[in-house]
């Protein structure tokens, strides 16, 4: 793998609050890092339907608001929030836990070459060649902790990776946001305890981009929609009560979107294009 | 001495008379039967003969021949009982030939008649030639519904006798029956939201568009397939006795009912079992019972893709032709193809509440069971999600409703006055142009936007249907 370069605090691209944590580790980096404050949006990677919406939405409104999206490449709720950033062609960085090189899960190939051809970074502990281990996680999410402004938790049990970036960003000093989700349901609980111990509840892209300004400044773009049409996408079984159409109405409108070309379909999901 | 009498043998969802030849020779006593019969018409030697003594006519003690004509189709079941006794009674001179007639029915040792899946076949065949029937009283007055059939019923071998002995000419037919509706499958007004999925039933039913079904278990998918046959215009006469001709070549007995047929294999069925099979006889499968109605494969991704593939054939031909050891048949298989299938095998991909626990590689491999060809009949692919349990019930409309704007749509169809309009064609052709759809795709869009035209009442199909149509194009 060529390209790849090795960075510690001395030189300039290191992350400065890699600085907080008490050893601060070299790392292995692929691609740019920009200025532009990190937020990390994590969960589990069994996560549901909600969750996946919710992180590639937070994810396209952390790119859009000119923030960095920072997550872990692992399938589910890390995945969605690559995505949203990509979609836009927002500024995305992945943390590893295996080789600098080594893609993994494999099917996330397409984004791992997608961060880069945008001008994002992947960044990792280990050499070219280190294989996923499963030890080698946490240590990586103290990584993604260390290197954002703040956490969004979107989907957690709790036991899990995600609540372990939490906890660590807490200790750091990073704001932690959380989505709060029903009290019977596992991949919410961890979600839950977070707010109990004083994490602030996420209600929505809009509010969490309210919430991230007062902490890393003020975004430089808003939240829009194109088409009547959220750019974070939307499921086409809550079209009809978005445009306030009949069922009818709302496939024509549709499917005219859809033949300018202005809209596209992932599954049963409306993207604007 | 000999004499012939007329029965009827069910091939490929069609009728074929049967001659029943009788010789009564010199010969010390004996009985032979031929015209390749399976076991249970063989076994009619021990019946008849039995049948014949308990209603004290003497049995001729000489050697009786009995030969089933056309000899090289193969004969089965008991409904030659009858037949070959008159032929016999017939033969040996104790009763009139029963000039012409069709007759059928299986009889008991004490010479009660019983019906047996022939009896429509029977009604059929008189229907066809004009000639009277003779057949068991319990399912008389059922066939008796065959347009232009003259239909008796007997009770028993004795009854039979007496009324060949009297002339069949003198007697009138039994009186047909009213058939009885089984109960519609639920009404449409009972699904809850899915306004979707409810949509693309509708235009599904009014252009016998094949429909595909998917989303996470608890949606409601088999609960939409089930209400699409209701909201169906009932079958017509003619094709009412063509389903239950299909229905009693496989041994049930549907009557003439008007509802249409809704068939759901198991995704365990074997492939005979869905095309058709049978051993020596050819018994027809799913796709033929589902013949001018539904057939409903649910969970489709379960079923062996091999067995899939061969839905091909009576997709494309609306028939089956099943090749068996000594005969050939073709059975009828036009059919409205409705599937439902989970977005994967845990099934709650795509869902908003509960997590997928399929690694991705599973879940591709899972829609690679369902062939490309076959995902291509499909001209209408919809999303059912789960229902939230909140769901605000609004009252939907009930099955009659929608019923009636199908038939409508239908004839509207059926006229084919719906031309495409230069600017509905031109968004069709810019869309295929720019690769947005491909060829068939384009061609799948029409239709469907033709019969969203015909629903709407339109005169022509417009810009808006086409757009409607393509948002009915989801993908699995």
């Amino acid at each position: 793998m060529t390209g790849q370069q090795e960075i510690g605090p001395e030189s300039g691209p290191y992350p400065s609050g890699l600085l907080d944590l008490e050893d601060p580790p070299r790392l292995w980096l692929l691609g740019g890092l920009r200025g532009a404050p990190g937020i990390a949006v994590v969960g589990t990677r069994r996560c549901t339907r909600y969750g996946l919406d919710l992180a590639e939405s937070f994810g396209s409104a952390i790119a859009r608001a000119g923030w960095t999206t920072v997550s872990g490449l692992a399938r589910g709720i890390d995945t969605a929030a690559h995505r949203g950033c990509l979609r836009i062609g927002g500024h995305a960085v992945a943390v590893l836990g295996s080789g600098i090189d080594v893609c993994y899960p494999p099917e996330n190939k397409p984004i791992y070459e997608t961060i880069l051809g945008s001008g994002g970074a992947i960044l990792s502990e280990y050499a070219a060649g280190t294989p996923p281990d499963r030890w080698r996680f946490p240590a990586r999410n103290r990584i993604i902790a260390a290197i954002s402004a703040a956490i969004v938790v979107v989907e957690a049990a709790v036991t899990g990776g995600a609540l372990i970036t939490a906890r660590l960003g807490a200790e750091l000093g990073r704001p932690v946001f959380v989505v709060p989700g029903d009290v019977d349901r596992e991949m919410s609980e961890g979600c839950n305890r977070l707010i109990r111990d004083g994490a602030h509840p996420v209600l929505g892209s809009a509010d969490l981009l309210e919430e991230l300004s007062l902490v890393v400044g003020p975004p430089a773009s808003v939240f829009d929609t194109r088409h009547g049409i959220p750019a974070e996408g939307v499921s086409i079984d809550d079209l009809p009560d978005l445009w306030s159409l009949t069922i009818t109405e709302t496939l024509i409108k549709l499917g005219r979107l859809e033949m300018e070309g202005k809209v596209r379909r992932l599954g049963d999901f409306v993207v604007p294009v | 001495m000999y004499a012939a009498t007329i029965s009827v043998a069910l091939v490929g969802g069609d009728v074929r008379p049967v001659e029943v030849q009788v010789h009564v020779g010199r010969q010390n006593e004996q009985f032979k039967l031929s015209g390749l019969p399976d076991t249970a018409v063989r076994e009619a030697k021990d019946r008849v003969r039995a049948a014949v003594v308990s209603s004290g006519i003497r049995f001729p003690n000489r050697s009786v021949t009995v030969n089933l004509a056309p000899a090289h189709l193969p004969k089965s079941g008991t409904d030659f009982d009858l037949p070959i006794a008159l032929g016999v009674l017939a033969a040996s001179r104790e009763i009139p030939p029963p000039a012409g007639a069709v007759v059928v029915g299986e009889l008991a040792l004490d010479g009660t008649v019983r019906s047996g899946p022939s009896t429509l076949g029977a009604a059929v065949l008189s229907a066809r030639t004009g000639t009277p029937c003779l057949v068991g009283r319990a399912a008389a007055g059922g066939v008796a519904a065959v347009p232009g059939s003259r239909v008796h019923g007997v009770s028993s071998l004795a009854e039979a006798v007496n009324l060949l002995r009297s002339g069949l000419e003198h007697v009138a037919g039994v009186a047909p029956e009213e058939s009885v509706e089984p109960p519609e499958d639920g009404d449409l007004s009972e699904v809850m939201g899915q306004p979707l999925a409810r949509r693309a039933v509708e235009v599904a039913a009014a252009g016998g568009h094949h429909l595909l079904l998917h989303g996470p278990p608890g949606g409601g998918k088999t609960m939409l397939a089930r209400r699409l046959s209701g909201i169906l215009p009932p079958l017509t006469g003619a094709e009412a006795v063509e389903v239950a001709l299909i229905h009693a070549a496989a041994g049930y007995e549907r009557g003439l009912s008007r509802q249409r047929p809704f068939r759901s294999p198991h995704h365990t069925a074997s492939r005979a079992a869905l095309v058709g099979g049978g051993s020596g006889v050819a018994v027809p499968g799913e796709v033929s019972m589902a013949h001018h109605g539904i057939l409903f494969l649910d969970e489709m991704a379960e079923f062996p893709r091999a067995n899939l593939d061969t839905l091909r054939q009576p997709l494309e031909d609306g028939h089956v032709t099943v090749a068996r050891r000594g005969l050939t048949a073709r059975f009828p298989a036009s059919f409205h193809l409705v599937a439902a299938t989970n977005p994967c095998p845990c099934g709650f991909r795509g869902d908003r509440r509960k997590p997928c626990d399929c690694r991705p590689a599973l879940v591709a491999r899972y829609r690679q069971r369902v062939s490309g060809p076959l995902l291509d009949r499909f001209d209408l692919v919809v999303k059912v999600g789960r229902l939230e349990r909140d769901a605000n019930a609004t009252t939907s409309e009930p099955t009659l409703v929608v019923r009636r704007r199908v038939a409508l749509a239908a004839s509207r169809l059926r006229d084919g006055n719906l031309g495409l309009q230069s600017s509905a064609r031109e968004m069709l052709d810019v869309a295929v142009a720019n690769g947005l759809l491909t060829g068939r795709g384009g061609e799948r869009v029409g239709r469907v936007a033709r019969t969203i035209a015909a629903l709407s009442e339109g005169e022509s199909v417009e810009e808006e249907h086409v757009a409607e149509a393509m948002a009915l194009r989801g993908e699995w």
